[in-house]
């Protein structure tokens, strides 16, 4: 059940699904860039002067979008014709290409323009535009400010955007604006469970993970305990992370949206492989040993063995492969796993991405295939 | 004067040799006689290997990750490995250029190497097939190696066939008038380079690389490889028997001799002991010792052979004692017959491909060709199916047609998709390419000319079919810098208020035609994941396909310049899209301030 107070008022109100960049990195770690904390008067400066101006790249993107779309962007008819409804047009164009996001904020700010007697409209263009420069341009003052105007004369932040409007404070250096929402949110009754994912993020664990048995008892196990593993794992709780992770598996929940159970299930599958693999791989404790293991590199399955002894990695070889251009990766990789005794943040070989991932991956998880 | 080469037999025979002397004989009788010659020919053919082996072996380039904009390294890599033109061999084929410049009607680059070529011959006739041709010098490692041991197939005497090369130099003249270029088939160079091509780069490849990495072997390439076997197995009938009697570019160096300003005299001192004709390659000896002018190749063994020092190669004004070219023995002539046929069979060859070209329609099979080709029937022309793209392509993107196209598309470079995509850092088929069939477009050029269009097979395609997410063309497209496919969400559920259901549908490619080159790189991916690795599906789901309106073919002109002129009309419709709509794009429009 999701809340009545979540419930969207327009399209693109659900997350847009946004495709994957590139390979999934699973071995390498970003550093965080330096958090900048700012006091709420800056906040609410920023937001007003950023919100204000036009971003740098406005002049350089032009105003396209097909000739057959709808700008009054009236209700859908019963047919799905991306190129006529706006929100159609949204969801199936703009939000999967990152090369046309910036064209679908254009397009946006024309349609304020030419819905602007329809306050109605405008209402539901803003929170869209507002979605935009937040979910996919990752731009939160703007955001921000686009949301402030949705909400402009209530006290509080209303409907699914207040959650992500916390996110903005939060993001853009002030905790306490983003707790004072999420407090007056309450419990989370959010599809992907965001309250908690938010209080995760902003480093409260005992709050969130509070959030997420309280979603459990509701009878949302599935999403909940997915939801609490990815709040220890991001702690570095691995062994509490693979319980809840287990208990998505393992629980029935008696008040969740069927669709999405068999999703939540393959995420957890997915977590705890990777926790098993990478997260808590701790080389003391693969036996001596030869190991092998397979992953899928550019061209098809790739095979490596890996020897162990005494707790080092003493050999990466890949025994079997269908990659063409492989570059220096099939030397390369293995001996910086060697050298670096780890399969983390080894530097991919350039041009050949997919390959290089592909041994890591396979060594980490021949070497997890070890573990005692 | 004189221009001997060759050295002299020893002043006495009963005295020791000396070192060097002795050295030569070791080596052989015919090191002995003339070693300048056999060293030329050593230093010539290690150089032609050295090209063909060495410098078109693209798999040494590694992209630079320091590199600012685009990569470029397969073609960085072969300009630092190119310091002669790896072509350079068959830019000296002065058939390859002749037939290609008369069938294009067009001056064809390499023409003026074949006319320095020529030149040098009138000081050295023919020396071309005597010296320098890495064929040649093959054939007598064949002949040393086995020609010598196998006897059983030996012929004496001669026929018709002694002049084969004429007819065949005639056949090819005669087509390339009628504008079909046949000299690739006989000519010397394109003969070796395709032998090489087929039969030995594999080894290669696979030797070095690894063995699934050698593309499966085709009729074309069965073809090519029996042919240049044959070539090679014609020694058993008689040494040097391809250049004696078949090599029409051999042929063009003989009709050339009669330029010639020098050549081999016989001086009275000869005691008639005939070993000058017996170790005579070339069969340039008749039976009186005197010289047949268009068949000596100017090695000059005979001289260091000739026990009575009889022979010496001079000027063609020298008039001093000697028979240096009197016809004394009956010859077999050359046949009007012979010139007969060659023109029949240049007129059947050249009516033939014009049914394939003629057949240009919708149902004729279209090849995507190499980045840089000139349009079709102007490609089919100059192309002489050396192969030299095909080596020096990374990853055999480049393959040999078949009969795909009938026998004048044989051998004659496609893009295989399937197999492998065109990589943007690399545009080394053009550099390579001896005759301009392929352009020698720089790598900026290359990015931008469309070989083709990538279409997507909605049928079959995983998120189209609605059976799995699948986004590897998208991703591949963007990695080569392209961006020119993205996606559109399909099979969205729609709710009973008309909302569309999150996590349902798919994320399926769309290309867009104006940015897509047709590279083959999502065909490539599609293929190896969706159909070999993982048997998703049967047949690749995105095809890259060639035809009018889906590739740039300019014979030329720059293709920045095509797409600079296409950027610039949209970019005119779009303004005045904008005029006729009104539209205002103020960020903050002035009711919400």
């Amino acid at each position: 059940m999701v809340a009545p107070a979540l419930i969207s008022h327009g399209w693109a109100a659900s997350a847009p699904a946004k495709p994957k960049t590139g390979a999934k990195r699973a071995a390498s770690t970003t550093a965080q860039p330096k958090r900048v904390l700012r006091t709420r008067a800056e906040v609410d400066a920023l937001i007003n002067k950023v919100g204000r101006t036009a971003p740098d790249w406005w002049n350089s993107v032009p105003l396209e979008y097909p000739k057959t779309l709808d700008l009054s962007w009236s209700k859908a008819d019963k047919e799905w014709n991306n190129q006529k409804n706006v929100g159609q047009y949204l969801w199936d164009i703009i939000n999967p290409n990152p090369g046309r996001w910036k064209q679908g904020a254009k397009l946006l700010h024309h349609l304020l323009v030419v819905n602007k007697d329809d306050p109605q409209k405008v209402l539901q263009i803003m929170d869209a535009l507002a979605r935009l420069y937040y979910g996919l341009l990752e731009d939160y003052p703007r955001a921000a400010f686009w949301w402030r105007k949705v909400n402009a004369g209530r006290k509080m932040p209303y409907g699914s955007n207040a959650i992500q409007l916390a996110e903005c404070y939060w993001k853009l250096g002030n905790k306490a604006m983003a707790v004072e929402i999420l407090n007056w949110i309450g419990p989370d009754y959010t599809r992907n469970g965001n309250v908690i994912k938010l209080w995760s993020d902003m480093g409260d664990v005992q709050k969130a993970l509070a959030l997420a048995e309280a979603r459990a008892r509701e009878g949302m196990t599935d999403s909940a305990y997915l939801a609490a593993g990815d709040v220890c794992r991001l702690a570095g709780r691995y062994p509490q992370a693979l319980a809840y992770y287990q208990k998505v598996l393992s629980e029935e929940p008696s008040n969740a949206l069927k669709g999405d159970i068999p999703r939540n299930r393959d995420r957890a599958r997915a977590s705890i492989e990777a926790i098993r693999v990478f997260d808590t791989l701790d080389l003391a404790r693969v036996a001596d040993g030869t190991y092998k293991s397979n992953s899928l590199g550019y061209a098809g399955q790739l095979y490596v063995s890996v020897t162990v002894k005494s707790g080092r990695i003493e050999s990466v070889e890949v025994t079997q492969h269908q990659e063409k251009q492989f570059y220096s990766s099939l030397t390369d990789t293995p001996s910086q796993i060697i050298a670096k005794q780890s399969v983390k943040g080894i530097d991919v070989t350039s041009g050949a991405t997919i390959t290089s991932e592909a041994i890591i991956n396979a060594t980490a998880k021949a070497l997890a295939g070890g573990m005692k | 004067m004189h221009l001997n080469a060759f050295l002299p037999p020893a002043r006495d025979a009963r005295k020791k040799r000396s070192l060097p002397r002795r050295l030569l004989k070791m080596l052989g009788p015919t090191w002995h006689a003339s070693p300048l010659r056999r060293a030329v020919q050593a230093v010539a053919f290690v150089l032609f290997m050295v090209l063909f082996f060495w410098v078109l072996w693209p798999y040494g380039a590694r992209p630079n990750p320091e590199q600012v904009g685009p990569a470029s390294h397969y073609a960085d890599e072969l300009a630092a490995r190119e310091w002669i033109e790896a072509e350079a061999f068959l830019a000296l084929d002065p058939l390859v250029s002749i037939s290609t410049a008369i069938a294009a009607r067009a001056w064809v680059w390499s023409l003026g190497w074949a006319a320095a070529l020529l030149a040098v011959s009138i000081v050295f006739p023919r020396g071309f097939c005597g010296y320098l041709c890495p064929l040649g010098t093959l054939i007598d490692l064949v002949d040393w190696s086995l020609g010598k041991r196998v006897k059983r197939w030996r012929i004496t005497g001669g026929g018709w066939w002694v002049h084969l090369r004429y007819y065949l130099l005639a056949t090819v003249l005669v087509a390339s008038a009628c504008g079909v270029v046949l000299s690739g088939f006989v000519a010397a160079i394109p003969v070796l380079t395709r032998g090489l091509v087929f039969l030995i780069a594999p080894l290669q490849v696979g030797g070095f690389r690894g063995w699934h990495q050698v593309p499966p072997l085709g009729m074309g390439h069965y073809i090519s490889i029996a042919m240049f076997l044959a070539v090679l197995g014609l020694g058993l009938l008689r040494p040097r028997f391809w250049c004696r009697y078949v090599c029409p570019t051999g042929a063009v160096f003989s009709l050339a001799n009669g330029l010639r300003a020098t050549h081999r005299k016989v001086e009275g001192a000869c005691i008639e002991c005939g070993r000058c004709a017996e170790i005579c390659p070339f069969d340039a000896v008749r039976a009186d010792f005197t010289t047949r002018p268009a068949a000596c190749a100017f090695c000059q063994t005979c001289g260091g052979a000739c026990p009575a020092g009889a022979i010496r190669f001079v000027g063609r004004w020298n008039r001093a004692e000697g028979n240096s070219a009197t016809l004394a023995v009956a010859e077999i002539p050359l046949a009007r017959r012979g010139f007969l046929a060659a023109s029949l069979g240049a007129v059947a060859a050249v009516s033939g491909s014009n049914l394939v070209l003629g057949a240009g329609s919708s149902e004729a099979f279209v090849p995507v060709r190499p980045p840089g080709s000139v349009p079709e029937p102007e490609f089919l022309r100059l192309c002489v199916r050396c192969g030299e793209c095909f080596k020096a392509c990374p990853n055999n993107v480049l393959q040999p047609m078949g009969f795909e196209q009938g026998w004048e598309g044989l051998w004659t470079p496609y893009v295989a998709a399937s197999w492998s995509g065109c990589e943007a850092s690399c545009a080394n088929c053009g550099q390579v390419c001896p005759t301009g069939a392929i352009r020698a477009i720089p790598l900026d050029e290359k990015r931008v000319a469309r070989i083709g269009l990538a279409v997507v097979d909605k049928r079959t395609c995983l998120p189209y079919a609605g059976r799995e997410a699948c986004q590897l063309c998208v991703d591949e497209c963007a990695r080569a810098g392209y961006h020119a496919v993205e996606f559109e969400m399909v099979g969205v559920q729609v709710d009973k208020n008309g909302q569309p259901v999150e996590n349902t549908g798919f994320l399926a490619p769309v290309v867009l035609a104006d940015r897509c080159v047709g590279c083959g790189l999502c065909q490539t991916r599609c293929d190896e994941i969706n159909v070999r690795a993982k048997g998703l599906l049967d047949e690749v789901a995105v095809r890259i396909v060639a035809g009018a309106g889906k590739e740039d073919r300019l014979a030329e002109g720059s293709y920045l310049e095509l797409r600079q002129a296409e950027r610039k009309k949209k970019e005119e419709e779009q303004r005045k899209l904008k005029k006729q709509s009104g539209a205002e794009d103020s960020y903050l429009p002035d009711f919400l301030k």
